[in-house]
Protein backbone atom coordinates (compact mmCIF):
# COMPACT_ATOMS: atom_id res chain seq x y z
CA UNK A 1 0.00 0.00 0.00
CA UNK A 2 3.05 2.20 -0.46
CA UNK A 3 1.66 4.10 -3.44
CA UNK A 4 -1.59 4.99 -1.71
CA UNK A 5 -0.05 5.98 1.64
CA UNK A 6 3.20 7.60 0.55
CA UNK A 7 2.12 9.11 -2.75
CA UNK A 8 -1.66 9.52 -2.50
CA UNK A 9 -1.58 12.08 -5.29
CA UNK A 10 -0.98 9.24 -7.74
CA UNK A 11 -4.39 7.81 -6.80
CA UNK A 12 -5.87 10.99 -8.26
CA UNK A 13 -5.10 9.53 -11.69
CA UNK A 14 -8.17 7.35 -11.03
CA UNK A 15 -10.19 10.46 -11.89
CA UNK A 16 -9.18 9.81 -15.50
CA UNK A 17 -11.38 6.68 -15.46
CA UNK A 18 -14.79 8.43 -15.27
CA UNK A 19 -13.53 11.16 -17.61
CA UNK A 20 -12.48 8.52 -20.17
CA UNK A 21 -15.79 6.70 -19.66
CA UNK A 22 -17.58 9.96 -20.50
CA UNK A 23 -15.30 10.94 -23.39
CA UNK A 24 -15.55 7.39 -24.81
CA UNK A 25 -13.85 7.93 -28.19
CA UNK A 26 -15.95 6.40 -30.95
CA UNK A 27 -12.99 4.84 -32.77
CA UNK A 28 -11.93 2.93 -29.67
CA UNK A 29 -14.99 0.72 -29.48
CA UNK A 30 -15.96 -2.77 -30.53
CA UNK A 31 -19.48 -3.05 -31.90
CA UNK A 32 -20.09 0.39 -30.38
CA UNK A 33 -19.08 -0.78 -26.90
CA UNK A 34 -16.27 1.07 -25.12
CA UNK A 35 -13.61 -0.75 -23.08
CA UNK A 36 -13.93 -1.06 -19.33
CA UNK A 37 -11.62 1.79 -18.28
CA UNK A 38 -12.00 0.94 -14.59
CA UNK A 39 -10.45 -2.48 -15.13
CA UNK A 40 -7.63 -1.03 -17.24
CA UNK A 41 -6.69 1.36 -14.43
CA UNK A 42 -7.34 -0.89 -11.44
CA UNK A 43 -5.42 -3.95 -12.68
CA UNK A 44 -1.91 -2.41 -12.73
CA UNK A 45 -2.61 -0.34 -9.61
CA UNK A 46 -3.68 -3.35 -7.56
CA UNK A 47 -0.85 -5.53 -8.87
CA UNK A 48 1.64 -2.86 -7.78
CA UNK A 49 0.15 -1.78 -4.50
CA UNK A 50 -1.43 -4.78 -2.85
CA UNK A 51 -4.88 -6.01 -1.86
CA UNK A 52 -5.91 -3.32 0.65
CA UNK A 53 -5.02 -0.50 -1.70
CA UNK A 54 -6.65 -2.38 -4.58
CA UNK A 55 -9.91 -2.86 -2.68
CA UNK A 56 -9.93 0.74 -1.45
CA UNK A 57 -9.33 2.24 -4.88
CA UNK A 58 -11.89 -0.22 -6.28
CA UNK A 59 -14.40 1.22 -3.81
CA UNK A 60 -13.53 4.78 -4.84
CA UNK A 61 -13.74 4.01 -8.55
CA UNK A 62 -17.03 2.20 -8.10
CA UNK A 63 -18.57 5.15 -6.26
CA UNK A 64 -17.39 7.58 -8.94
CA UNK A 65 -18.69 5.46 -11.82
CA UNK A 66 -22.01 4.73 -10.11
CA UNK A 67 -22.53 8.47 -9.86
CA UNK A 68 -22.48 8.76 -13.64
CA UNK A 69 -25.30 6.29 -14.22
CA UNK A 70 -28.81 6.55 -12.95
CA UNK A 71 -30.13 3.23 -11.72
CA UNK A 72 -30.10 0.80 -8.87
CA UNK A 73 -27.14 -1.36 -9.88
CA UNK A 74 -23.64 -0.79 -8.59
CA UNK A 75 -20.12 -1.60 -9.72
CA UNK A 76 -18.63 -1.26 -6.24
CA UNK A 77 -18.64 -4.94 -5.08
CA UNK A 78 -17.10 -6.27 -8.30
CA UNK A 79 -14.39 -3.58 -8.41
CA UNK A 80 -13.52 -4.07 -4.72
CA UNK A 81 -13.29 -7.83 -5.24
CA UNK A 82 -11.13 -7.41 -8.33
CA UNK A 83 -8.85 -4.93 -6.53
CA UNK A 84 -8.41 -7.32 -3.63
CA UNK A 85 -7.83 -10.34 -5.88
CA UNK A 86 -5.33 -8.64 -8.16
CA UNK A 87 -3.57 -7.09 -5.14
CA UNK A 88 -3.05 -10.55 -3.58
CA UNK A 89 -1.85 -11.85 -6.92
CA UNK A 90 0.68 -9.02 -7.20
CA UNK A 91 2.17 -9.88 -3.83
CA UNK A 92 3.20 -13.33 -5.02
CA UNK A 93 6.42 -14.05 -6.88
CA UNK A 94 7.10 -13.94 -9.76
CA UNK A 95 5.47 -10.56 -10.49
CA UNK A 96 2.82 -10.56 -13.21
CA UNK A 97 3.97 -8.45 -16.14
CA UNK A 98 3.66 -10.55 -19.30
CA UNK A 99 1.29 -9.26 -21.95
CA UNK A 100 -0.72 -12.46 -22.10
CA UNK A 101 -1.19 -12.56 -18.31
CA UNK A 102 -2.31 -8.93 -18.19
CA UNK A 103 -4.71 -9.49 -21.08
CA UNK A 104 -6.14 -12.59 -19.45
CA UNK A 105 -6.60 -10.88 -16.07
CA UNK A 106 -8.28 -7.89 -17.76
CA UNK A 107 -10.53 -10.26 -19.69
CA UNK A 108 -11.56 -12.06 -16.50
CA UNK A 109 -12.02 -8.77 -14.63
CA UNK A 110 -14.15 -7.20 -17.34
CA UNK A 111 -16.24 -10.36 -17.60
CA UNK A 112 -16.73 -10.51 -13.82
CA UNK A 113 -17.76 -6.85 -13.72
CA UNK A 114 -20.23 -7.36 -16.58
CA UNK A 115 -21.66 -10.52 -15.04
CA UNK A 116 -22.10 -8.79 -11.67
CA UNK A 117 -24.17 -6.09 -13.42
CA UNK A 118 -26.19 -8.69 -15.32
CA UNK A 119 -26.93 -10.58 -12.09
CA UNK A 120 -28.12 -7.40 -10.39
CA UNK A 121 -30.41 -6.55 -13.31
CA UNK A 122 -31.70 -10.12 -13.43
CA UNK A 123 -32.50 -9.96 -9.70
CA UNK A 124 -34.22 -6.59 -10.08
CA UNK A 125 -36.23 -8.01 -12.99
CA UNK A 126 -37.22 -11.04 -10.94
CA UNK A 127 -38.39 -8.93 -7.99
CA UNK A 128 -40.08 -6.46 -10.37
CA UNK A 129 -42.00 -9.21 -12.16
CA UNK A 130 -43.20 -10.62 -8.84
CA UNK A 131 -44.37 -7.20 -7.70
CA UNK A 132 -46.02 -6.48 -11.06
CA UNK A 133 -47.78 -9.83 -11.01
CA UNK A 134 -49.28 -8.89 -7.63
CA UNK A 135 -50.39 -5.54 -9.05
CA UNK A 136 -51.71 -7.15 -12.24
CA UNK A 137 -55.22 -7.55 -10.94
CA UNK A 138 -56.02 -3.91 -10.23
CA UNK A 139 -53.79 -2.46 -12.99
CA UNK A 140 -54.66 -4.72 -15.89
CA UNK A 141 -58.14 -3.42 -16.41
CA UNK A 142 -61.02 -5.31 -17.89
CA UNK A 143 -60.23 -4.93 -21.60
CA UNK A 144 -56.51 -5.47 -21.34
CA UNK A 145 -56.88 -8.38 -18.96
CA UNK A 146 -59.31 -10.04 -21.35
CA UNK A 147 -56.73 -9.75 -24.14
CA UNK A 148 -54.03 -11.21 -21.92
CA UNK A 149 -51.72 -8.15 -21.89
CA UNK A 150 -50.35 -7.09 -18.53
CA UNK A 151 -49.24 -3.43 -18.76
CA UNK A 152 -47.66 -3.61 -15.32
CA UNK A 153 -45.22 -6.18 -16.70
CA UNK A 154 -44.59 -4.26 -19.91
CA UNK A 155 -43.86 -1.04 -18.03
CA UNK A 156 -41.11 -2.54 -15.87
CA UNK A 157 -37.96 -0.50 -16.58
CA UNK A 158 -34.50 -2.06 -16.78
CA UNK A 159 -32.81 -4.99 -18.44
CA UNK A 160 -35.14 -7.98 -18.76
CA UNK A 161 -34.09 -11.63 -18.91
CA UNK A 162 -34.53 -11.78 -22.68
CA UNK A 163 -32.66 -8.47 -23.16
CA UNK A 164 -29.77 -9.77 -21.07
CA UNK A 165 -29.67 -13.00 -23.04
CA UNK A 166 -29.59 -11.07 -26.33
CA UNK A 167 -28.04 -7.61 -26.29
CA UNK A 168 -26.60 -8.14 -22.78
CA UNK A 169 -24.38 -11.04 -23.83
CA UNK A 170 -23.31 -9.08 -26.91
CA UNK A 171 -22.28 -6.09 -24.76
CA UNK A 172 -20.49 -8.39 -22.31
CA UNK A 173 -18.49 -10.13 -25.04
CA UNK A 174 -17.62 -6.90 -26.88
CA UNK A 175 -16.50 -5.11 -23.71
CA UNK A 176 -14.52 -8.08 -22.47
CA UNK A 177 -12.72 -8.48 -25.77
CA UNK A 178 -11.83 -4.81 -26.33
CA UNK A 179 -10.65 -4.49 -22.71
CA UNK A 180 -8.47 -7.60 -23.01
CA UNK A 181 -6.99 -6.33 -26.28
CA UNK A 182 -6.05 -2.97 -24.80
CA UNK A 183 -4.78 -4.31 -21.48
CA UNK A 184 -1.33 -5.55 -22.59
CA UNK A 185 -0.45 -2.13 -23.98
CA UNK A 186 -2.01 0.18 -21.38
CA UNK A 187 -1.52 -1.95 -18.27
CA UNK A 188 2.15 -2.68 -19.04
CA UNK A 189 2.94 1.02 -19.18
CA UNK A 190 1.03 1.75 -15.99
CA UNK A 191 2.59 -1.23 -14.23
CA UNK A 192 6.04 0.01 -15.11
CA UNK A 193 5.19 3.50 -13.88
CA UNK A 194 3.63 2.41 -10.61
CA UNK A 195 6.43 -0.05 -9.82
CA UNK A 196 9.07 2.57 -10.47
CA UNK A 197 7.29 5.13 -8.32
CA UNK A 198 6.39 2.74 -5.52
CA UNK A 199 8.67 0.67 -3.40
CA UNK A 200 6.98 -2.57 -4.39
CA UNK A 201 9.31 -3.09 -7.36
CA UNK A 202 10.77 -6.56 -7.24
CA UNK A 203 13.61 -7.67 -9.45
CA UNK B 1 -4.21 -7.58 24.57
CA UNK B 2 -6.63 -5.85 26.98
CA UNK B 3 -9.48 -3.89 25.48
CA UNK B 4 -8.28 -0.50 26.79
CA UNK B 5 -5.09 -0.82 24.72
CA UNK B 6 -7.16 -1.02 21.52
CA UNK B 7 -9.00 2.13 22.58
CA UNK B 8 -5.73 3.97 23.08
CA UNK B 9 -4.51 2.68 19.72
CA UNK B 10 -7.56 4.02 17.95
CA UNK B 11 -7.47 7.38 19.74
CA UNK B 12 -3.80 7.95 19.04
CA UNK B 13 -1.86 8.42 15.89
CA UNK B 14 -3.89 5.85 13.90
CA UNK B 15 -6.98 7.99 14.02
CA UNK B 16 -5.06 10.96 12.72
CA UNK B 17 -3.64 8.76 9.99
CA UNK B 18 -6.93 7.38 8.74
CA UNK B 19 -8.89 10.63 9.11
CA UNK B 20 -7.96 11.92 5.62
CA UNK B 21 -9.00 8.60 4.09
CA UNK B 22 -12.34 8.72 5.90
CA UNK B 23 -12.84 12.25 4.60
CA UNK B 24 -11.97 11.07 1.08
CA UNK B 25 -14.43 8.19 1.41
CA UNK B 26 -17.14 10.63 2.54
CA UNK B 27 -16.37 12.85 -0.45
CA UNK B 28 -16.68 9.88 -2.82
CA UNK B 29 -19.98 8.88 -1.23
CA UNK B 30 -21.16 12.47 -1.69
CA UNK B 31 -20.24 12.28 -5.39
CA UNK B 32 -22.14 8.99 -5.64
CA UNK B 33 -25.24 10.38 -3.92
CA UNK B 34 -25.23 13.56 -6.00
CA UNK B 35 -25.28 11.44 -9.19
CA UNK B 36 -21.80 12.58 -10.14
CA UNK B 37 -22.58 16.29 -9.90
CA UNK B 38 -19.02 17.50 -9.35
CA UNK B 39 -17.59 14.97 -11.79
CA UNK B 40 -19.97 15.71 -14.67
CA UNK B 41 -19.56 19.47 -14.17
CA UNK B 42 -15.77 19.13 -14.13
CA UNK B 43 -15.95 17.07 -17.32
CA UNK B 44 -18.14 19.72 -18.97
CA UNK B 45 -15.73 22.46 -17.90
CA UNK B 46 -12.65 20.58 -19.13
CA UNK B 47 -14.11 19.56 -22.48
CA UNK B 48 -15.75 22.91 -23.30
CA UNK B 49 -13.08 23.80 -25.92
CA UNK B 50 -13.84 20.53 -27.76
CA UNK B 51 -17.61 20.86 -27.86
CA UNK B 52 -19.16 20.49 -31.32
CA UNK B 53 -19.21 23.62 -33.48
CA UNK B 54 -22.32 25.48 -34.50
CA UNK B 55 -22.29 24.17 -38.10
CA UNK B 56 -24.91 21.59 -37.27
CA UNK B 57 -27.24 24.21 -35.84
CA UNK B 58 -28.48 25.09 -39.35
CA UNK B 59 -28.87 21.40 -40.17
CA UNK B 60 -30.84 21.02 -36.97
CA UNK B 61 -33.11 23.91 -37.93
CA UNK B 62 -33.85 22.47 -41.40
CA UNK B 63 -34.49 19.05 -39.88
CA UNK B 64 -36.82 20.76 -37.44
CA UNK B 65 -38.86 22.12 -40.38
CA UNK B 66 -39.27 18.59 -41.78
CA UNK B 67 -40.21 17.34 -38.35
CA UNK B 68 -42.73 20.16 -37.98
CA UNK B 69 -44.43 19.07 -41.22
CA UNK B 70 -44.93 15.53 -39.92
CA UNK B 71 -46.11 16.83 -36.59
CA UNK B 72 -48.52 19.29 -38.16
CA UNK B 73 -50.33 16.59 -40.11
CA UNK B 74 -50.55 14.45 -37.01
CA UNK B 75 -51.68 17.34 -34.83
CA UNK B 76 -54.47 18.34 -37.21
CA UNK B 77 -55.87 14.81 -37.07
CA UNK B 78 -55.47 14.65 -33.34
CA UNK B 79 -57.02 18.06 -32.86
CA UNK B 80 -60.36 16.85 -34.20
CA UNK B 81 -60.47 14.18 -31.55
CA UNK B 82 -59.22 16.37 -28.72
CA UNK B 83 -61.80 19.10 -29.33
CA UNK B 84 -64.43 16.85 -27.88
CA UNK B 85 -62.33 16.01 -24.84
CA UNK B 86 -60.86 17.94 -21.96
CA UNK B 87 -57.56 19.63 -22.65
CA UNK B 88 -55.31 17.20 -20.76
CA UNK B 89 -51.91 18.54 -21.66
CA UNK B 90 -51.06 21.83 -23.32
CA UNK B 91 -48.11 21.93 -25.63
CA UNK B 92 -45.33 24.33 -24.86
CA UNK B 93 -42.93 25.01 -27.71
CA UNK B 94 -40.10 26.21 -25.45
CA UNK B 95 -36.97 24.33 -26.34
CA UNK B 96 -33.40 24.62 -25.12
CA UNK B 97 -30.67 23.73 -27.61
CA UNK B 98 -27.83 21.80 -26.00
CA UNK B 99 -24.58 20.26 -27.30
CA UNK B 100 -23.94 16.56 -26.79
CA UNK B 101 -20.68 16.37 -24.83
CA UNK B 102 -20.66 12.63 -24.18
CA UNK B 103 -22.35 9.94 -26.22
CA UNK B 104 -22.78 6.34 -25.17
CA UNK B 105 -25.08 4.66 -27.66
CA UNK B 106 -24.13 1.10 -26.79
CA UNK B 107 -23.09 -0.73 -23.68
CA UNK B 108 -24.71 -1.21 -20.31
CA UNK B 109 -25.91 2.38 -20.06
CA UNK B 110 -27.13 4.03 -23.25
CA UNK B 111 -27.13 7.69 -22.51
CA UNK B 112 -26.06 11.16 -23.60
CA UNK B 113 -24.54 13.92 -21.52
CA UNK B 114 -25.65 17.41 -22.56
CA UNK B 115 -23.73 20.63 -22.03
CA UNK B 116 -26.75 22.43 -20.55
CA UNK B 117 -28.31 21.74 -17.18
CA UNK B 118 -30.51 23.07 -14.42
CA UNK B 119 -29.25 26.62 -14.95
CA UNK B 120 -30.84 26.57 -18.43
CA UNK B 121 -34.13 25.32 -17.06
CA UNK B 122 -33.68 21.65 -17.86
CA UNK B 123 -35.30 19.24 -15.41
CA UNK B 124 -35.46 15.47 -15.06
CA UNK B 125 -38.19 13.84 -17.15
CA UNK B 126 -38.17 16.38 -19.98
CA UNK B 127 -38.20 15.17 -23.59
CA UNK B 128 -35.04 15.40 -25.66
CA UNK B 129 -35.33 15.78 -29.42
CA UNK B 130 -32.80 15.26 -32.14
CA UNK B 131 -33.22 16.12 -35.82
CA UNK B 132 -36.31 14.14 -36.77
CA UNK B 133 -37.82 13.29 -33.46
CA UNK B 134 -37.60 12.11 -29.87
CA UNK B 135 -34.33 10.53 -28.73
CA UNK B 136 -34.86 10.12 -25.00
CA UNK B 137 -35.77 11.65 -21.67
CA UNK B 138 -33.65 13.61 -19.21
CA UNK B 139 -32.71 11.27 -16.36
CA UNK B 140 -30.82 13.63 -14.07
CA UNK B 141 -29.39 17.13 -14.12
CA UNK B 142 -26.48 18.99 -12.58
CA UNK B 143 -26.13 22.78 -12.77
CA UNK B 144 -24.37 22.66 -16.17
CA UNK B 145 -25.08 19.17 -17.52
CA UNK B 146 -28.01 16.86 -18.12
CA UNK B 147 -27.93 13.09 -18.47
CA UNK B 148 -30.33 11.66 -21.05
CA UNK B 149 -31.58 8.08 -21.09
CA UNK B 150 -31.89 7.11 -24.75
CA UNK B 151 -34.95 5.36 -26.14
CA UNK B 152 -32.72 2.38 -26.91
CA UNK B 153 -31.75 1.89 -23.24
CA UNK B 154 -33.59 -1.02 -21.59
CA UNK B 155 -34.60 1.34 -18.79
CA UNK B 156 -36.57 3.47 -21.25
CA UNK B 157 -40.35 3.10 -21.47
CA UNK B 158 -42.34 5.65 -23.48
CA UNK B 159 -46.02 5.59 -24.33
CA UNK B 160 -46.53 5.89 -28.12
CA UNK B 161 -49.18 5.26 -30.71
CA UNK B 162 -49.32 4.55 -34.39
CA UNK B 163 -50.82 7.69 -35.88
CA UNK B 164 -52.60 5.92 -38.76
CA UNK B 165 -54.44 3.35 -36.67
CA UNK B 166 -54.43 5.23 -33.35
CA UNK B 167 -53.46 2.09 -31.45
CA UNK B 168 -51.37 2.56 -28.36
CA UNK B 169 -48.23 0.74 -27.30
CA UNK B 170 -45.16 0.99 -25.14
CA UNK B 171 -41.83 1.76 -26.80
CA UNK B 172 -39.28 -0.35 -24.95
CA UNK B 173 -35.50 -0.18 -25.22
CA UNK B 174 -33.92 -3.60 -25.49
CA UNK B 175 -30.25 -2.65 -25.62
CA UNK B 176 -29.98 -2.63 -29.42
CA UNK B 177 -30.15 0.29 -31.86
CA UNK B 178 -33.83 -0.37 -32.58
CA UNK B 179 -36.35 -0.30 -29.73
CA UNK B 180 -39.36 -2.58 -29.56
CA UNK B 181 -42.94 -1.36 -29.72
CA UNK B 182 -45.14 -3.60 -27.58
CA UNK B 183 -48.78 -3.07 -28.48
CA UNK B 184 -51.53 -3.14 -25.89
CA UNK B 185 -54.05 -4.64 -28.30
CA UNK B 186 -54.12 -8.08 -29.86
CA UNK B 187 -54.82 -6.64 -33.31
CA UNK B 188 -53.01 -3.29 -33.69
CA UNK B 189 -53.56 -3.20 -37.50
CA UNK B 190 -50.10 -1.67 -37.93
CA UNK B 191 -47.81 -2.41 -40.83
CA UNK B 192 -44.18 -1.71 -41.73
CA UNK B 193 -43.73 1.93 -42.71
CA UNK B 194 -46.22 3.31 -40.21
CA UNK B 195 -44.99 6.37 -38.33
CA UNK B 196 -44.86 6.07 -34.53
CA UNK B 197 -45.43 9.23 -32.47
CA UNK B 198 -45.67 9.91 -28.76
CA UNK B 199 -49.02 9.12 -27.26
CA UNK B 200 -51.45 11.96 -26.50
CA UNK B 201 -52.40 9.99 -23.40
CA UNK B 202 -48.86 9.98 -22.02
CA UNK B 203 -48.15 12.11 -18.98
CA UNK B 204 -44.38 11.73 -19.41
CA UNK B 205 -43.79 13.18 -22.86
CA UNK B 206 -45.44 15.90 -24.97
CA UNK B 207 -48.00 14.47 -27.41
CA UNK B 208 -47.40 13.68 -31.08
CA UNK B 209 -43.64 14.01 -31.23
CA UNK B 210 -42.31 11.85 -34.08
CA UNK B 211 -40.35 8.88 -32.78
CA UNK B 212 -39.71 6.36 -35.53
CA UNK B 213 -40.98 4.14 -38.31
CA UNK B 214 -42.12 0.56 -37.92
CA UNK B 215 -39.61 -1.70 -39.60
CA UNK B 216 -41.10 -5.15 -38.98
CA UNK B 217 -43.94 -6.66 -36.99
CA UNK B 218 -44.18 -9.91 -35.09
CA UNK B 219 -47.92 -10.49 -34.98
CA UNK B 220 -47.54 -13.81 -33.12
CA UNK B 221 -45.56 -12.42 -30.18
CA UNK B 222 -46.87 -13.29 -26.76
CA UNK B 223 -48.85 -11.73 -25.09
CA UNK B 224 -49.39 -9.04 -27.77
CA UNK B 225 -47.86 -8.16 -31.15
CA UNK B 226 -44.48 -6.44 -31.19
CA UNK B 227 -42.85 -4.21 -33.76
CA UNK B 228 -39.24 -3.25 -34.32
CA UNK B 229 -38.98 0.53 -34.67
CA UNK B 230 -36.30 2.40 -36.56
CA UNK B 231 -35.79 5.72 -34.81
CA UNK B 232 -35.97 8.81 -37.02
CA UNK B 233 -33.29 10.75 -35.13
CA UNK B 234 -29.76 9.40 -35.82
CA UNK B 235 -28.60 8.79 -32.28
CA UNK B 236 -25.08 7.75 -33.23
CA UNK B 237 -24.43 11.05 -35.05
CA UNK B 238 -26.04 13.55 -32.69
CA UNK B 239 -24.00 16.63 -31.90
CA UNK B 240 -26.82 18.96 -30.89
CA UNK B 241 -30.23 18.23 -29.42
CA UNK B 242 -33.17 20.20 -28.13
CA UNK B 243 -34.75 19.75 -24.74
CA UNK B 244 -38.44 20.53 -24.50
CA UNK B 245 -38.67 22.49 -21.27
CA UNK B 246 -42.05 22.92 -19.66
Amino acid sequence: MELLTRQPRLAATALLVPLLALASPGWLTLDGVAPCWAVLWLLPWALSDGPVSGAFTGLGLGLLLDGLHAGAVTQVPALMLLGWWWGRMGRRAPPIQRSFSLGLLALLGSALLGISLMLQWALLDWFGVREAAQLAGPVAGSTLERHGVNPALLALPGWRWDDLAGAGVQVLLAQTLITALLAPMLCSLQLLLWRQLGSGWRR
Amino acid sequence: MPAWRWLRFVRGTSLRRIAPWLLLLLALVAVRLSKGAVLADAYAFLTRPFWPGTAQAEWLRSARRVEDGVRLAQLERDNQRLRSLLDLQKENPNRVTAPVISRNGAGWWQQLLLGQGAISGIRAGQAVLGPGGLVGLVASVTPTTASVTLLTDPRSRVGVWVGRTQHHGLLTGIGTARPLLRFLEKDPQARPGDVVVTSPASTLVPPNLPVGVIQSIDANADPAPEAVVQLIAPISALDWVQVQVR
